[in-house]
């Protein structure tokens, strides 16, 4: 019997707390999900591999987080992106919309919110590889 | 005037009439109202972080406490103009607080010079850094869990930095540890010392090292403290490390020192030695292998005293290595534990099932020839067993059901399978002695566990629903909680369901492994409980004791807020690998310890002599302080505005309740100088819903109840505020009031209320304050009134705090409809508890007049609308 694809997602935040709490969330939600708190590895990464669903923070060290995801966008265009941020600004929003993110989370969030936005992320996701959506 | 001269005359003291228009003032004290809500709302934010239900990270730790902090210290900048400067001392007990907020978050801990030593009992919780993780998780066990645990005090890791300091340690172990990793990599060095003399260098200073003179009148302190309660001078410890790191249980297990029966006159001895083993050599080449640092090592240890143990052992609360998941294991032998530890004698094993009635599955009883005993003078010997327990199992299976009973406690609690070493005394009685998280290894062969698959097979029955209190997983049988009264029928590892959040659950909690409530508060009392042992837990659900019955098995998964059918024990054991326990995380930790500089409410009673500036302990006490204060002063300066005459006018009511009324914007109706108004005249909305309550619930029973002011009020020895005690109000219940706002003291017989409210048609603005006090009967009368308010309150989904015969409730952002609703209630149960003391004579009456008061409320109630009995969150906008 051939196994069900099970959605693909990547997590990116420096702080290893948000990492270690999103990871069983979104596994007991039948995602699987693979976590980097260091900008470098993930970048690395995803030149190995393509993710339905990108959740990034934007302020980080090192890459920011707005580098992260245009690089991931220009690769992977049908990836969609998440961001989650403490510094959540009208600014920060609109450049992170201009440059193609599916939406924005401020942080703190409830877990619940998070799968939300996952959920219909990925919805999005398959409605684009159908063809569905240009 | 010009602007510098108004200045000057508002600044100057002595005045009696502010330069500014009252109209601004009063502004001031407006703002001053919902500064200070704002404050208490952030604060309940950050407290409903710990509930797990949010992704939080440092950054919003940082962010909130900023806020917070200016948010204080605005308000102390309102009041003290309101005031004209009256309360600057507030500014140093702002700074205090602040200061010791900050210094939490730049990862400093305050040393004052108490805290070397620690006793057991002292220890609070998530004192990691200062106590070890082994001492730390023993204070849980005894001081949340109520388990016993042996008596005792913790030497902590700021004791080993001072003594470290003092003796010119730093630097000769950075010295040494430098050398050898620089000779390390110099391969062709020429005699590099090896790590086994640089060890025993370090170990033979540490082990000569003068003790600090401070420490060592901690350490006597505290045995001096043990031999009073023990009645005992000649006192023996175990003396054990406990360090502070993450892999400090899991590499070092074992290779730290302990030593057993220390008589106190050798403790510093052991204490020396214990440190000493900190730096053998395995563990430097560890530590340096994993880039730790020498500032990182952080030793404390911990002296329990000794348990003269007639049997001791080990349990895990899961079989490691067994592929069946459902047993715990217990190992036993006669005597002391340690050469069962140490894997040095044979020993009983037993393996028992992990729920209730927790029956004996096998057991392996071996011959015991030796047991190592406690020698009198101080240490232990080998000694042979008697014939006839040589061949006899240790433990009983009534023994083995306590003693996983506790085990399956803690295991809840730490949220992992736990390594407990325990003793048996001659009592009869069980100690825990250590406990720490097991390692379990994955089932052979396995696949990493499918968690969605196994759980998708499970029906869901309830989903997203009210708040989370607690996060966690739990798995049991429900019982549905009618009668609040049947607490003693609620069973063990039961999921308990009932229709709201009370108190009095607090008395079933370490038996229980879930609550999932109809209404109320995510940050009342009990709220505060399952928190505190960590009990997964929902509120506010509008529908639980709708849909489940008593006796179905479910799993509550609080972290994902879902209930499915049956029980998912995959979920339990998905949560035990996964990385790290939520509430041992740094962020939950430094979240929880700040909270403790923020929330606590010790300013009480504005009458007591303790309401000062001095006192305010916390920033609640700070936000409690203005409000009170702003509050007199608005009325002061109302009187003083006034005239002689005051402004105070009486109120005519059916009641004789002898009501004083001070309109300090729009809560009249324009009246010339009137010095009596009628019912009619108020404006003020919370007012007359409250008066409503008051004269119209029925609830005003006209009988011989005393209310001669002047008789009583000589018996209360509590200083007065300065509005009730000016001559002019004496005798007088006093109401402030605008059309919105609403505040009354309001003393009736021997009870005395204050009700603070602000109600509009801004939903976010509206907040209503209840705050009773009981008055001069006994202190058991008082309480069982106080247990009734309380209880009625939270029915009301007011969020309930009471301390002895002091009950405080608050509600808010509700329409205002609802507000009215509220307030109309607390009319009624002044109304009501009025006659109470004479009355309650015993607990059952207590349970009596709340369905009473219930009953009565709801009927009249529900001739409006029924739409303040749901919870908060299903209410319209």
């Amino acid at each position: 019997m051939e196994t069900e694809h099970k959605f693909q997602i990547l997590i990116l935040d420096d702080e290893p707390i948000v990492c270690k709490r999103l990871k069983p969330a979104l596994e007991k939600a039948g995602y699987e999900a693979e976590t980097f708190t260091q900008s470098a590895m993930a970048l690395h990464r995803i030149t190995e591999k393509e993710f339905d669903v990108v959740i990034t923070d934007l302020k980080m060290e090192g890459l920011d987080g707005m580098a992260f995801l245009t690089e991931v966008k220009k690769r992977y265009p049908k990836t969609e992106v998440i961001v989650i941020t403490g510094f959540a600004t009208m600014d920060t929003a609109r450049q992170s919309y201009q440059k193609g993110v599916f939406d924005f989370v401020a942080k703190p969030f409830k877990l619940k919110e998070i799968l939300d936005v996952v959920e219909n992320a990925l919805a999005k996701r398959t409605a684009t590889e159908k063809g569905n959506v240009p | 005037m010009n602007v510098l001269d108004r200045l000057k005359s508002w600044f100057s003291f002595g005045k009696t009439t502010p330069a500014y228009p009252f109209a601004a003032l009063f502004k001031k004290f407006q703002n001053i109202l919902k500064a200070n809500n704002d404050a208490l709302e952030l604060i309940a934010d950050m407290g409903a972080k710990l509930s797990g239900d949010y992704v939080f990270d440092r950054q919003y730790i940082l962010s909130s406490c900023a806020e917070l902090s200016d948010q204080i210290y605005r308000l102390i900048v309102d009041l003290n103009t309101l005031t004209s400067r009256k309360y600057l001392e507030l500014f140093n007990r702002y700074e205090r607080i602040h200061q010791s907020i900050e210094e939490e978050l730049a990862g400093k801990w305050i040393l004052p010079q108490g805290d070397a030593v620690i006793a057991y009992e002292a220890m609070g919780q998530g004192l990691h850094e200062l106590v070890g993780n082994k001492n730390a998780n023993l204070a849980d066990v005894k001081n949340v869990l109520y388990l016993p645990t042996p008596d005792g005090f913790a030497i902590t890791t700021s004791a080993f930095r001072i003594f470290l300091e003092q003796n010119g340690l730093y630097q000769m172990i950075q010295q040494r540890l430098q050398q050898y990793a620089d000779e390390a990599e110099l391969q062709g060095a020429q005699t590099p010392q090896s790590i086994e003399s640089i060890a025993a260098e370090i170990q033979n200073a540490i082990r000569n090292g003068a003790i600090p003179e401070s420490l060592h009148r901690e350490i006597a302190k505290a045995v001096r403290a043990l031999q009073q309660t023990k009645r005992s001078s000649g006192l023996f410890f175990a003396v054990r490390s406990s360090a502070w790191g993450e892999d400090a249980e899991y590499s070092f297990a074992g290779q730290y020192q302990t030593i057993l029966n220390v008589a106190s006159d050798r403790l510093l001895d052991a204490y020396r030695s214990v440190l000493a083993s900190a730096y053998n050599p395995s563990a430097l080449v560890y530590r340096s292998r994993k880039g730790f640092q020498q500032h990182e090592v952080a030793m404390a240890v911990g002296c329990q005293l000794m348990i003269g143990a007639v049997a001791s052992g080990v349990l895990y609360t899961m079989d490691p290595s067994a592929d069946e998941r459902d047993v715990a294991l217990v190992s036993a032998t006669w005597g002391l534990g340690a050469p069962l530890v140490e894997g040095t004698v044979a020993v009983d094993t037993y393996t028992i099932d992990r729920q209730p009635p927790f029956q004996l599955r096998s057991m392996h009883v071996v011959r015991k020839p030796t047991m190592l005993m406690l020698s009198p003078d101080g240490g232990t010997e080998t000694r042979p067993v008697s014939p006839e327990l040589e061949n006899k199992g240790c433990l009983s299976s009534a023994q083995l059901q306590r003693l996983v009973e506790m085990g399956m406690l803690i295991e809840r609690f730490f949220k992992r399978p736990q390594d407990i070493e325990w003793a048996l005394d001659s009592d009869g009685k069980f100690f825990i002695l250590q406990t720490r998280p097991l390692k379990i290894r994955s089932k052979t062969g396995s696949t990493t566990l499918d968690i969605a698959e196994i759980v998708k097979r499970h029906p869901v029955r309830m989903q997203d629903r009210g708040i989370v209190v607690q996060r966690g997983v739990a798995t049991g049988r429900v019982f549905l909680l009618e009668d609040p009264d049947d607490l003693d029928g609620v069973p063990h590892a039961s999921i308990l369901v009932t229709h709201h959040t009370s108190p009095r659950l607090a008395r079933v909690m370490r038996r229980i492994h879930g609550i999932i409530t109809d209404v109320g508060s995510q940050t009342g009392h009990m709220a505060t409980i399952a928190r505190e042992f960590r009990i997964p837990c929902i509120v506010n659900t509008g529908m639980a004791t709708r849909i489940f019955r008593t006796g179905e098995e479910v799993t509550l998964d609080a972290t994902q807020n879902v209930v499915y059918e049956g029980r998912v024990e995959e979920l339990l054991y998905y949560e035990f690998t996964e990385e790290d326990v939520f509430e041992e995380t740094y962020e939950y930790r430094l979240l929880h310890r700040l909270l403790k500089r923020i929330s606590p409410l010790n300013l009480v009673d504005p009458h007591e002599s303790n309401f000062r500036p001095a006192d305010c302990k916390t920033y609640h006490d700070i936000i409690r302080f203005v409000h009170e204060k702003a509050v007199e002063e608005i009325v002061d300066l109302e009187n003083r505005r006034a005239g002689s005459s005051g402004q105070a006018r009486e109120l005519v009511m059916d009641i004789p309740l002898g009501l004083c009324v001070i309109d300090i914007g729009g809560g009249l109706l324009p009246q010339s100088d009137e010095k009596r108004i009628g019912r009619q005249d108020i404006v003020s909305v919370p007012m007359n819903a409250f008066l409503d309550g008051l004269e119209r619930s029925g609830m005003w029973n006209s009988g011989p109840v005393s209310v001669d002011f002047g008789s009583f009020m000589s018996s209360m020895t509590r200083t007065m505020s300065p509005a009730l005690s000016d001559p002019r109000n004496a005798g007088r219940n006093l109401a402030v009031i605008t059309n919105a706002y609403f505040n009354l003291s309001l003393k009736l017989g021997y009870h005395y209320n204050i009700i603070d409210a602000y109600v509009s048609d801004q939903v976010n603005d509206n907040t209503a304050y209840f705050r009773f006090l009981g008055g001069v009967t006994d202190m058991t009368r008082r309480s069982r009134r106080a247990a009734f308010i309380g209880e009625v309150l939270e029915r009301f989904n007011f969020r309930v705090e009471i301390r002895g015969d002091l009950v405080i409730g608050r509600i808010k952002k509700c329409p205002r409809k609802i507000m009215e609703q509220k307030l109309w209630m607390l009319g009624s149960l002044v109304s009501y508890t009025r006659q109470l003391d004479v009355q309650m004579h015993e607990d059952a009456d207590m349970e009596k007049h709340t369905q009473l008061f219930c009953q009565q409320t709801l009927a009249r109630l529900q001739e409006g609308t029924e739409a303040s009995l749901l919870p908060i969150e299903s209410q319209p906008p």
